[in-house]
This record gives C-alpha cells, sequence and structure tokens, in this order.
C-alpha cells in the first residue's frame, strides 16, 4: 500500500509540472496581454492612455520579455519563495488574494457536496427499489428538471422571489452592515440566513445528476443473484439493499470524490458572480478576462494540486472499499 | 449649459467670516476628536482662506454613511470620481451655465499672452495628516516624479508645447509659476479635466505630498529605509512602489498616502467593502462656515454580475450610483422606486452611439468604398433613427448624428441633424451611382472586385445587441450585407488600435467641452486610427495620410487651438474640427444624449438635477458630492 502511494505521488510531480506550463500558456493565447486589457478597461470609463505610457507599463510588468522568462520567473518565485507574485489588477500578492477567499468558498462546497449526497442517495435508491411506481417517475420529472435549468437562472429566480415575496436581502453573504465586521454569533447567524441559497442551487443540479446515476447503479445491482439470495435467507428488504447493493452503487460516488476537490474550490463560477458571493470563483474569471496571468496561474496551480490530491485520495478510497480493486 | 467662462472668476472666500470672529462648524465626530485632544481645533485644521463651496439646495446637516457598488481595482472611478481635487475644477451652476473655479490653489492667473499661469496655494491647507503644504511639495513633484525618467518616461503633449514640457517656477511657499514655449490658452481647460499624474487622473495635479512619499524616493530617501520599505512590500526595486505596481502613491489603496480630498481611504481593497473616512483637513466649507463634506463616511460593495447592483438598488442599499446601471433596467428600477425609497435622476450623457466606419481599413476595396462621401451619405441615410431609439433605449435617447452634444458651447445644430433624414430610396440611387449596380442571388450588391458587399461590424457592447439587429435589417434593404461579432473588449480594443476592423460601433462621447479631449475628432478610437498614430508620433509609426486628405485639416485646426493666442481664438478652431465633421460625415451617429442614470435614495440631498455626464466635466464629480447630505428626517 506504501509502495502504491509513494509511486502515485511520484507521478503527480511530472503531471504538475506539464499542467503548470500548460496553464500560462494558454492564458497568454488570446490576443493582447494585461495592458491591452486594461486599457480596454479604462477606455470603457474614459481615460486615456497613449502608446508610450502603454508600452512603459509593459515594461514594468515585464510582458514584454519572452514568455518562458516570465514562467521561470513566476514558478521560480514559487518554489523558491513560496511567493505567487503580484496580482497586476489588484496591485497586491496573489497569496493576500486567494487564500482570503478560499475559507468560505470551502465551507459552501462542502455544505453542498453534503447536501447533494443528502438528496441524491436516498432518492436514488428509493427510486431503484420501487421502479416506475409514481414517486419514482416524480423524482424522474424533478431529476430533468433539476439538471436542465441553468444553476445561475436558479439562483436568479430565487433571487427574484426571496426580493419580492420576502423582501429579502439577497446576494453575498453577509448583510452589509457585517461586512467588514469582526466574526461574532451575529455574524455567524447572518451568515447562516444567507448561505440556504447558494447551497440549495448548488447542489439541486448536481443532486439531480447523481441521483441517475445512483438509481441505474442500484437497478443493475438489485437484479444480480446474491440480492435474490440474500432475500431467500429471509433478511427484510431494508436490510438487504442497504448493507449490500448501496455499497458497491456507492463506488461511482467515491471514485469522483478527487473531482469534488477542485470543484470545491473553484465553485461554481457563474453562480458565485450572479449571486455575488466572495468566493473564489468571480476572482478568477476576472483574472482569466484581464489576464491577470498570475493571479489566474496561481489559482489554476492551486486547483490542479487539489484534483491531484483528490484523485490521489479517491484511489486510496477505492482501494480501501472495493475488495475486487484490492486484491487485483 | 449655455457657456463656458473660463476666464478667472472673483474667488469665492469667506473673509468676512473671519473678521467677524464666526466660528466654523465641523463634524459631531470631529469634534469629539479635538475635545479629546487627539486634533487640533476646526480653525486651525481649515486655511486661511477656505473654499466656499456651493451648495444646490440647502445648508446640509452632518453624518451618515453614503453606499454604493464597485466592481474592483479597475473600476477605481468609481471611488475616484466623487472626490477628485484639482487646481481649476469646472462648476455648474443651477442654470446649467459652466465655468471654471480655483479649487485647492486659491487664485490663479494668466498672463496676456497666455504662456504663463500663476498659481498661489490656499494659505494653511494641509495635508490630510495635517502637514502644511507649500511649493516645496509642488517642486518635489516636478523635479523628482514629472522630470524623472525613470518615473515618467514620456511625459504628455497636453503638458509640453513645441514639443518641450511645461516649466515651473517658484516665488515663495505659496505661489508657483506654469509657463510654456508657446501660448496655450487651452491649459486651464485640460487642468480642469486632467491631472499631471501617470496613470492616475485622480491625483491633485502639481502635487505630491513631499514630508510622506521622500522616504520612498531615493534622491530623498535614507539608503536602508528605501531598502526595508521595498522589502515590506514585496518590490524588486523603488520605481515598484510607485505607480503602475506601487502601493505606496495609489491614494486609494494606501491609506497612509496622505490626500486633499474630501475623503481619504480606510479599508482598501480587497476587502468586499472598501469605505472611505472624511478628511479631517478638508479644506472647503459651505456659505456658513459648516467644514465640508457633509457624509462621514462612504462604503463600496464589490460586485461582479450587472443583475447584483439591480438586485442592490433595487433593495435600497445603494445611495447614489451611475456607473454600471443600464438604460436598459430603467423601467424595472422605476416601477421599484417606491420599495427601495429612491428617486431615478437623470443626467444627460455627452455621446451619440455610433457606427463608425475604418478609413484605413487594410482592405483596399472597402477603404475606398469608406472614402467616398456618397457610401457614408448612404450608411447614413438607410437607417431609421427613431425607430432604433425606441427599440433599443426605450425612447429615451435621441436621433442625431455624432456630434457636440446640445448645450455644449460647440453645439452644432446643422451637424446634428446631418444625414439623420431616412431615405432609403435615395441611399440605394447614391449606392447605384459608386457603381454598386450588381447584385448576387440572395439580393446583396457586388463590390468592385466582384466580392459581396459584406461589411464586419463589430462590438464590445453586449447589452447592444438589438440595436445592431435592426442596423443590420435596415442596411440588408439597400443590399449592404452586415455581419455582427459581439466581442471580448480587449480583442476589441486590439482590432481598434491596429486598424483591423471594417466597422465597429462605439460610444462617440467626451461631446460637451471638447476642447478638453478632443481624441474622437482626431481619429483616434475610430475612423482613422493608422492616420492618427501618424499624426501623434510625428510620423515614427503610423501611416501618412494622402496630401490632400481632409483629416489633415482637422488636425491643423486643432494644432492651431493649442496655441491660439487667446481662448476665442482657440475655441473658433475647435469649432472648425466640429464644422469639419460635419461637412465630411465620416461616422454613422444614431442615437446620442442617452440618459445617464442615478439611482438616488430619497434621503440624499443636493443633488443637482439634469446636469451633463461627461468624463471631461469629471462625471459624477460635477455634482460636488462633498455637499451632498443625508435629511435627518
Amino acid at each position: 500500500m506504501a509502495g502504491y502511494i509513494a509511486h502515485r505521488l511520484l507521478w503527480s510531480i511530472p503531471t504538475l509540472i506539464v499542467i503548470t506550463i500548460a496553464t500560462f500558456v494558454i492564458i497568454q493565447l488570446p490576443p493582447g496581454d494585461y495592458v491591452t486589457a486594461y486599457i480596454a478597461e479604462l477606455v470603457e470609463t474614459g481615460e486615456v492612455i497613449d502608446a508610450e505610457t502603454a508600452a512603459h507599463i509593459r515594461h514594468e510588468f515585464g510582458l514584454d520579455r519572452p514568455m518562458y522568462e516570465q514562467f521561470l520567473t513566476w514558478i521560480g518565485g514559487i518554489l523558491l519563495h513560496g511567493d505567487f507574485g503580484l496580482s497586476l489588477d489588484w496591485k497586491l500578492p496573489v497569496s493576500e488574494l486567494i487564500w482570503d477567499r478560499i475559507g468560505l468558498t470551502l465551507m459552501i462546497s462542502v455544505l453542498s457536496l453534503l447536501m447533494t449526497w443528502a438528496i441524491a442517495i436516498p432518492i436514488g435508491v428509493y427510486s431503484a427499489s420501487r421502479q416506475y411506481s409514481f414517486f419514482d417517475h416524480l423524482f424522474t420529472v424533478l431529476g430533468f428538471l433539476g439538471r436542465g435549468i441553468p444553476d445561475f437562472l436558479l439562483a436568479l429566480v430565487l433571487m427574484w422571489m426571496g426580493f419580492l415575496y420576502f423582501n429579502f436581502h439577497v446576494g453575498g453573504l453577509f448583510s452589509p452592515e457585517f461586512e467588514n465586521a469582526p466574526w461574532s454569533i451575529a455574524k455567524f447567524v447572518d451568515l447562516l440566513s444567507h448561505l440556504w441559497v447558494p447551497v440549495l442551487v448548488l447542489s439541486t443540479g448536481g443532486a439531480a445528476g447523481l441521483l441517475r446515476i445512483m438509481r441505474a447503479n442500484m437497478l443493475e445491482e438489485l437484479g444480480k443473484p446474491y440480492v435474490e439470495t440474500a432475500y431467500a435467507q429471509g433478511l427484510s428488504e431494508r436490510q438487504v439493499v442497504w448493507r449490500y447493493p448501496v455499497r458497491v452503487a456507492l463506488n461511482p460516488f467515491i471514485s469522483t470524490v478527487g473531482w469534488a476537490l477542485p470543484a470545491l474550490i473553484s465553485g461554481d463560477v457563474i453562480t458565485a458572480v450572479v449571486l455575488n458571493l466572495p468566493t473564489t470563483g468571480p476572482l478568477l474569471l476576472r483574472s482569466l478576462q484581464n489576464q491577470d496571468m498570475y493571479l489566474a496561474g496561481g489559482f489554476i496551480l492551486i486547483l490542479s494540486v487539489f484534483t491531484i490530491i483528490g484523485t490521489l485520495l479517491s484511489d486510496i478510497l477505492l482501494v480501501l472499499t472495493d475488495p475486487r480493486i484490492r486484491h487485483s | 449649459m449655455k457657456s463656458v467662462t473660463l476666464t478667472s472668476i472673483a474667488a469665492l472666500t469667506l473673509p468676512f467670516l473671519a473678521a467677524n470672529g464666526w466660528a466654523y462648524n465641523e463634524a459631531p465626530m470631529l469634534k469629539q476628536l479635538v475635545e479629546a485632544g487627539q486634533l487640533p481645533p476646526v480653525e486651525e485644521r481649515l486655511p486661511k482662506n477656505p473654499r466656499v463651496i456651493p451648495v444646490y439646495d440647502s445648508i446640509g446637516t452632518y453624518g451618515g454613511v453614503m453606499k454604493r457598488a464597485f466592481k474592483g481595482p479597475s473600476d477605481r472611478w468609481g471611488p475616484t470620481k466623487l472626490m477628485e481635487e484639482r487646481v481649476v475644477e469646472t462648476y455648474m451652476d443651477g442654470e446649467k451655465n459652466l465655468s471654471l473655479v480655483p479649487g485647492w490653489i486659491g487664485e490663479y492667473s494668466v498672463s496676456e499672452d497666455a504662456r504663463e499661469f500663476t498659481f498661489k496655494i490656499r494659505e494653511g491647507l494641509r495635508w490630510s495628516d495635517g502637514a502644511p503644504v507649500t511649493t516645496r511639495d509642488v517642486r518635489f513633484w516636478y523635479e523628482d516624479v514629472f522630470l524623472n525618467e525613470d518615473l515618467m518616461p514620456s511625459i504628455k503633449a497636453l503638458y509640453t508645447s513645441n514639443g518641450v514640457p511645461m516649466k515651473l517656477s517658484f516665488a515663495d511657499d505659496y505661489t508657483f509659476a506654469v509657463s510654456f514655449e508657446k501660448p496655450y490658452p487651452l491649459f486651464l481647460t485640460v487642468l480642469a479635466k486632467e491631472s499631471t499624474g501617470r496613470p492616475g487622473l485622480d491625483r491633485p495635479g502639481f502635487i505630491e505630498p513631499f514630508h510622506y512619499l521622500k522616504d520612498y524616493h531615493p534622491t530623498h530617501a535614507d539608503p536602508t529605509k528605501l531598502d526595508a520599505a521595498i522589502a515590506k512590500y514585496g518590490a524588486k526595486k523603488w520605481t515598484d512602489l510607485w505607480d503602475s505596481k506601487g502601493q505606496i502613491q495609489a491614494w486609494w489603496f494606501n491609506p497612509d498616502m496622505p490626500v486633499l480630498t474630501a475623503w481619504r481611504v480606510k479599508t482598501p481593497p480587497p476587502s468586499d467593502t472598501v469605505v472611505m473616512e472624511r478628511n479631517p483637513y478638508y479644506y472647503g466649507v459651505d456659505a456658513e462656515g459648516n467644514q465640508l463634506p457633509y457624509i462621514d463616511q462612504i462604503e463600496h460593495r464589490l460586485f461582479q454580475d450587472p443583475e447584483a447592483i439591480n438586485f442592490m438598488a433595487i433593495q435600497g442599499e445603494i445611495d447614489l450610483q451611475n456607473r454600471h446601471i443600464n438604460v436598459a433596467d430603467f423601467t424595472l428600477l422605476k416601477e421599484n422606486e417606491a420599495k427601495g425609497d429612491y428617486t431615478i435622476e437623470k443626467w444627460t450623457k455627452a455621446l451619440t452611439w455610433s457606427i463608425i466606419p475604418n478609413l484605413n481599413s487594410a482592405d483596399k476595396v472597402k477603404q475606398a468604398l469608406f472614402e467616398d462621401i456618397r457610401f457614408r451619405e448612404a450608411l447614413n441615410i438607410s437607417v431609421d433613427r427613431e425607430t432604433i431609439n425606441e427599440l433599443a433605449f426605450s425612447g429615451l435617447g435621441e436621433s442625431r448624428q455624432a456630434s457636440p452634444i446640445s448645450g455644449s458651447p460647440f453645439y452644432d445644430e446643422e451637424a446634428e441633424t446631418r444625414w439623420t433624414e431616412y431615405d432609403p430610396d435615395k441611399a440605394a440611387e447614391l449606392l447605384d451611382a459608386i457603381g454598386l449596380t450588381e447584385r448576387d442571388d440572395d439580393g446583396f450588391r457586388l463590390m468592385s472586385d466582384g466580392r459581396r458587399l459584406s461589411l464586419v461590424l463589430e462590438t464590445r457592447w453586449d447589452i447592444q445587441g438589438e440595436l445592431l439587429e435592426v442596423v443590420r435589417t435596415y442596411w440588408q434593404d439597400v443590399g449592404i450585407e452586415v455581419l455582427v461579432r459581439i466581442i471580448d473588449r480587449t480583442l476589441y480594443q486590439q482590432h481598434v488600435d491596429t486598424a483591423d476592423f471594417d466597422m465597429v460601433l462605439d460610444t462617440f462621447d467626451r461631446s460637451s467641452v471638447i476642447t478638453a479631449d478632443p481624441l474622437r475628432f482626431l481619429g483616434r478610437y475610430g475612423f482613422a486610427p493608422s492616420y492618427f498614430n501618424w499624426w501623434s508620433t510625428n510620423g515614427k509609426s503610423g501611416e501618412e495620410p494622402p496630401k490632400d486628405h481632409p483629416i489633415r485639416d482637422v488636425w491643423k485646426a486643432w494644432e492651431n487651438a493649442q496655441t491660439a493666442h487667446s481662448l476665442e481664438e482657440a475655441n473658433a478652431y475647435a469649432q472648425e474640427m466640429v464644422t469639419l465633421h460635419k461637412q465630411y460625415g465620416w461616422h454613422v451617429g444614431l442615437v446620442g444624449e442617452t440618459p445617464a442614470v442615478y439611482v438616488r435614495k430619497n434621503s440624499l440631498k443636493n443633488f443637482p438635477a439634469g446636469f451633463v455626464h461627461d468624463d471631461a466635466l469629471r462625471g459624477v464629480g460635477l455634482a460636488y458630492p462633498q455637499q451632498l447630505y443625508f435629511s435627518q428626517d
């Protein structure tokens, strides 16, 4: 087991290097650079920058140097000093911007993930064991609706209804009076009163999809001879279903835990933008739009690390839970 | 807006207050600090002749927090336009007459030949940390910043004449003079709009707090201290602390940076709410001697999505905002006025939505068409502007040609209505007369080389999809195919800069005091980017226009305006640019003078109605936010 993990860890190093290079290149692929984006934004808001000034800024930021040089400076800073560089847009160290927002992002994402599972697993199991029943059909319809409605639209609708019927403060995670306040019980309660909207929005889409997977897996398992055998032994339905088929059917959940981790950080970008959440998603989106490459690169690097760790985790979990994998 | 008075007007002062021994008044929060001994009394904080800022409606009361929204670092105009301080500023009175008034300098004078400008700093004026403002601060800015090539590798043409940068001289602690090689009557007009910093227009201009910044400048700093500062800010060299990368000089990022503005930053970005608090040393008072500003604090809440700001507005969480409020949401905002306890105020935008054909198109056949005045007329008269106004602007705009807006000192009625009459038959005749008579199977005209007459129309304004769709249909009716591309604004910017486009949809803006920023008339943002580039770099880059090209007349007029011997003469030359534009019709102006929509909380008072919204007039700054206040009931 230890050898397996060590082997996997070693492999993640070249993977990371390749991902890092690829992201840096991809961020720079669109025409123009940060300065072009900056000027465009200034023009839109009424300021003029002449060509010489633009060239000067470009030089100041080192954007006139070859890409590999920029890359080496950036990655060198991270490896040697843990310095993720300066966000060109915010004129602040990247690390200062990222870590600030990661806490709230993690909280929302973990809650949504748990909620997703809490919805999908029981309903999936129910639908499979009562196939073609009224509730199975109902859940199927709801599931397809959930899958079909884009999250951002649902967010907008919820916001609108909250405003219209409950005159409810929507958008953001805190009421304005708590935004800059230090943590307190009142602030936490305020947070909870806002938190359910993003959690609900983020979990519905995912739950609808997982629910179908769970149902399909269960149907397959329920038809297998060992289930018949279990029934024949006189076990109750609840005991049969939850002890064996569910465990097997959960397999895809475990193997996708790895993908859940990076999703935790990037969150659902568009939903976060619409709901005005102070999470990492909107920041990542902006940095990509503005070609703020050190900030975007820093984000993507962290996401990649999380993906690699996540995949490793799910592999280990699979080895532990599934005897077929363990023994092969 | 009837006229621009650019001659020095009598500076409003309060000598009688001091003479009669009246006391100045101040905000309760400051009074407490004075009583606690943490702040000197208000008389000592104000200069000897404080600036009297007229109120638009009534003398206000102190207190309150103004809540606003903003989009992040590059949206800094949201916070900063509320609180710019210049040597001279534009003031619009209740009758909408414009005049130039002295700002943080108390008085100014212009020499007979318009070559020398003398400014006198208000005696006793103080930075927000209490340090006195003197010509030492001006000299520091001039010698160590403006003329320092590490910080300013190039000097804006606005601050040079005959290629030579302006010269400053210092008579005493409070008086300094700016002189130019040649007459420069428009200099004050420029100063009311521009600051002298780079790229920060929001700086006061001519001045930097020497006592604070000297520690970060190698000419004055102790090297070990400077190195420590560089290390602290994670910079690589001292210039990193300044300008494009710096935290030091960016007052709205650095709470320690002394300012002259009415508010100073308290909680800087990247906080989710950026907070500004009152500057206890602000030099302005109202007519009764109350120190301004009235409002204690301004909060800017970060948001990303335009819908989020709509929600904030209709829930009554915005006290005053124009930026990012979209005319298209007018109805939504209007319907919820009562619920959100706010009022929608309309100012007039100094712009015309226009389609601009590219005279520098690399496609020679298309370029020849764009250069043909008959083709430009045909493009103009084949669209029905009234319909566009109804469909895309809910009828809130006005169909017009790209030209100075009504009320501008440079307004020309003929220029406004030229080619705006919808006449598709005549347009078709003109196109036939050019020789575009052949048509393909889909009914589109063929160009001289046999290709379909198909023009790509680019824009970065994804909110204007409807407008473009309507225009596309009109032009299709006369046999011109238009392919609409809504593209990312960075790509758009790149295309405009390199003249790599057929036509663009853009806002022909800054059309009130056009002498403050004439770039649109000179070709920069549209109709002839390569020619403009050639002219503005003295032939170093860009493309030289043919000897008889009329754009040369436009440039000539502007050059003459810049070096005229009097302001009247300068304005007359600027008017000539408008006439030339009218004559040659380089733009397809569609709808303009659309409203700048403001959400104003009902309790917020003294906000003037129906002003002109223009960059040259500093946008919301024209409302003098120092004198806004919240009514207590």
